[in-house]
């Protein structure tokens, strides 16, 4: 119950009238990042982190709570309006979502999908309170090689059993890996791949690779696009956004069963929440077939929105556990995250929780209070948001432009990273343009540093004997999780290849 | 080509375009099919490749400093063969597995990959939205863009951070089809001018004021 008490220390803090400002701050920022097509919170985080400087951490990061929740609250509004949804994690929900809001209950989508996402996070939030300060304890054990294992699993596990072709995500992990190499080398003092520029001495800001993979890049593919896609037609919620008690009852399961999926995939370093909305997602279709609910796939159905949207914040939720006790991100938002804990000088880990837990105590507390006050901003506002997708879009990318570029010269007044900023946005581009995951990109520029640190701290004690990273029995586990995974996931792939094929060329049979 | 190594040479070049524009272009006229049909995401494996010979010359020639072991060349000179080997593979499958058609344009179909985990959610991506939208990207509202930017960060120093914002907030309204210009123009003074203000004032950070400098 120790926990319980930090906890509450930590809502004294967080309950003080300016930080109770921070937190309503970014959800509101958060939700309006959200509600917009294309941007997630990650792009929010990023572009926001340089303006934070001048808070003290605590006022920031009470911030970011709001800003990683609101994103995730609002990323499905424009999914369920729109049928265009904001971020990956809004696919799942996406589907039943926007037959409902065809069917003219669009108020009534909105509601559900809030208070999903209430569920979801709250579950989540109050999983990380116990088990976070289990999992750091758990984690002082840990020595260089199995940070390594921690390392080469999420690596792999982002790269190449998540994404859409292992090989794109490969490569999109190696050119991460590359950028994450320049710089001064710690251990040595060597200047690597710096061209001899100072300015590239500390290594290329992980504020202007995410800006430029997730804000820029975005700009660019849009502007790629704009003139090509044709428009989508809103559709204008109306009605009121409350959910019968009937429809509360029969939402309720499907809610906490998506919870169900998110919790456990949070803590995995598996690249967010799309695996778990789309597992979601399928058992209520299967539920729904073995009881005979006519709604799933015709006028939409509720509980095929629930679950999807409870488990896409519940993943989040307990990455955020993993994040705090482990150091370790599991998606893009808290990759970004880590970076933000390092812009303060602080190391997520087991250590956060002894000489961080002024910090962290209020952070968790924050998040319950930002579940609350996105729960209240979504319910009552749900229709206010939707104003928000009749911005023209050429406003809307010019201010993200410009805001870019704004938050990039914030950290050192230097034209170099605005070049770089640029280059960075064109890969970004390029990737998209080529379905290129980003996400690989940001986990490996984010723990490629503690990568090659632990494994040549690793291997410098046991004198260069490989076997050293297999010596205890995490490793071990880690490692054969991971082959299994990889195996699973190859064996998937052929699959599909197979089965693609196999209807080409019935295709090219029926022309 | 690493980024770090683009932005060396650009300032000198003085344009917009780097090697991944210029590598794309054969593939931009897409009516005529040629080898580079289907073909053109050879882009990003000329990437990956330029980016692991930077990194094999960067290893090569590197000055190492101190005598740790492993030492500084370790962990890049791992990443170079991973680089190489991700190239190679890339290369043949997209030799031998041309994109076709409509797919050489599924541009940001979104991961399906969750497909595969669950095979009940086939049918299950949101797909009935798009009519088929022309494939091929449009180089010339990407290249004015990138131009803007450009022209942007050679602006930033000289003529302060009010009009060079709001100079790129308009260019990039104009070219994503705003058709208001006398609006957009008046927009993005006060867009560039709120930041200033709130940066100079609120924050202090320090934005370049230009040859605005007395003035403001």
């Amino acid at each position: 119950m120790e926990s319980l008490n930090l906890l509450f220390d930590g809502f004294a803090d967080a309950l003080t009238p300016i930080n109770l400002l921070w937190v309503v701050v970014g959800a509101v920022l958060g939700t309006a990042v959200g509600v917009l097509p294309g941007l997630g919170s990650a792009m929010a985080v990023a572009l926001l982190l340089p303006v934070t400087f001048s808070l003290d951490p605590t006022a920031a990061f009470i911030m970011f709570a709001g800003v990683y929740f609101g994103g995730l609250f609002g990323d499905s509004t424009s999914g369920i309006l729109l049928n265009t949804p904001g971020n990956s994690s809004a696919i799942a929900s996406s589907i039943e979502g926007h037959k409902l809001a065809k069917d003219g209950r669009a108020a009534k989508a909105l509601a559900t999908a809030a208070i999903g996402a209430f569920i979801g996070g709250l579950l989540a939030t109050t999983v990380v309170v116990f088990f976070a300060p289990v999992l750091a304890q758990m984690a002082t054990l840990f020595g260089p090689a199995e940070y390594f294992a921690l390392a080469a699993f999420a690596f792999l596990a982002i790269s190449a059993v998540v994404s859409d072709s292992m090989i794109k995500g490969l490569a999109a992990l190696g050119i991460g890996l590359a950028l994450s190499v320049v710089g001064v080398d710690g251990p040595s003092g060597t200047s690597r791949f710096t061209l001899g520029l100072p300015q590239l001495f500390d290594g290329i800001s992980i504020i202007v690779i995410t800006v430029g993979l997730l804000a820029l890049g975005e700009v660019i593919s849009v502007a790629s696009r704009i003139h090509r896609d044709p428009n989508h037609s809103q559709i204008r919620p109306s009605g009121r956004p409350w959910l019968r008690p009937s429809e509360f009852k029969k939402a309720l399961p499907a809610w906490l069963r998506g919870a169900g999926f998110g919790l456990p995939f949070g803590v995995i370093p598996a690249g967010g929440s799309e695996v778990p909305t789309f597992l979601a997602y399928g058992t209520e279709k299967k539920l729904a077939q073995r009881n005979g609910d006519t709604d799933f796939g015709t006028t939409g159905s509720i509980k095929g929105l629930a679950a999807p949207e409870a488990a896409s914040n519940a993943t989040a939720g307990t990455a955020m556990g993993a994040l705090l006790a482990l150091g370790l991100p599991t998606s893009a938002t808290a990759a970004i995250m880590l970076a933000a804990f390092q812009q303060y000088g602080l190391q997520p880990g087991p250590l956060l929780f002894e000489r961080g837990a002024d910090l962290v105590w209020p952070l968790l507390a924050s998040m319950f209070i930002g579940l609350v006050v996105l729960l209240v901003l979504n319910l009552q506002f749900a229709a206010l948001w939707a104003k928000l997708l009749l911005i023209p879009r050429h406003y809307l990318y010019a201010s993200i432009t410009v805001l870019a570029m704004l938050g990039v010269y914030a950290i050192s007044s230097s034209t170099i990273d605005l070049w770089l900023l640029l280059g960075i946005g064109l890969l970004g581009f390029v990737m998209r343009r080529y379905a290129f995951p980003v996400a690989p990109v940001l986990i490996a520029v984010i723990l490629g540093p503690l990568a090659e640190t632990e494994l040549r701290r690793a291997l410098s004690v046991s004198e260069g004997d490989l076997g050293v990273l297999v010596s205890s029995p995490f490793t071990i586990t880690l490692y054969i999780v991971l082959a299994a995974g990889l195996i699973f996931s190859a064996v998937q792939h052929l699959r599909r290849r197979k089965a693609e094929a196999q209807q080409q060329d019935r295709e090219l049979v029926d022309a | 080509m690493s980024i770090t190594d683009k932005t060396a040479t650009r300032p000198d070049t003085g344009t917009g375009t780097d090697g991944a524009d210029t590598n794309t272009e054969p593939a931009a006229p897409a009516p005529k099919r040629s080898f580079w049909t289907g073909r053109s995401e050879l882009v990003v494996v000329a990437l990956v490749l330029a980016v692991a010979i930077f990194l094999t010359v960067g290893t090569v020639t590197m000055d190492v400093a101190g005598d740790t072991v492993p030492g500084p060349k370790f962990f890049p000179t791992i990443i170079c063969v991973m680089l190489y080997a991700v190239a190679g593979v890339l290369g043949f499958q997209i030799l031998r597995n041309p994109a076709r058609g409509k797919e050489a344009a599924a541009d940001e179909s979104g991961p399906d990959d969750t497909d595969a985990l669950d095979p009940d959610a086939d049918g299950a991506t949101p797909d009935p939205k798009t009519p088929e939208p022309k494939t091929y990207t449009d180089w010339k509202t990407v290249g004015i863009l990138v131009g803007s930017i450009v022209a942007f960060i050679l602006l930033l120093p000289i003529a302060g951070w009010i009009l060079s914002a709001a100079f790129l907030f308009w260019m990039v309204c104009f070219v994503l089809g705003s058709k208001r210009r006398l609006f957009d123009a008046s927009l993005a003074i006060l867009f560039s001018s709120a930041i200033q203000l709130a940066f100079n004032a609120l924050l202090g950070l320090n934005l370049p004021s230009g040859f605005l400098e007395g003035v403001l």
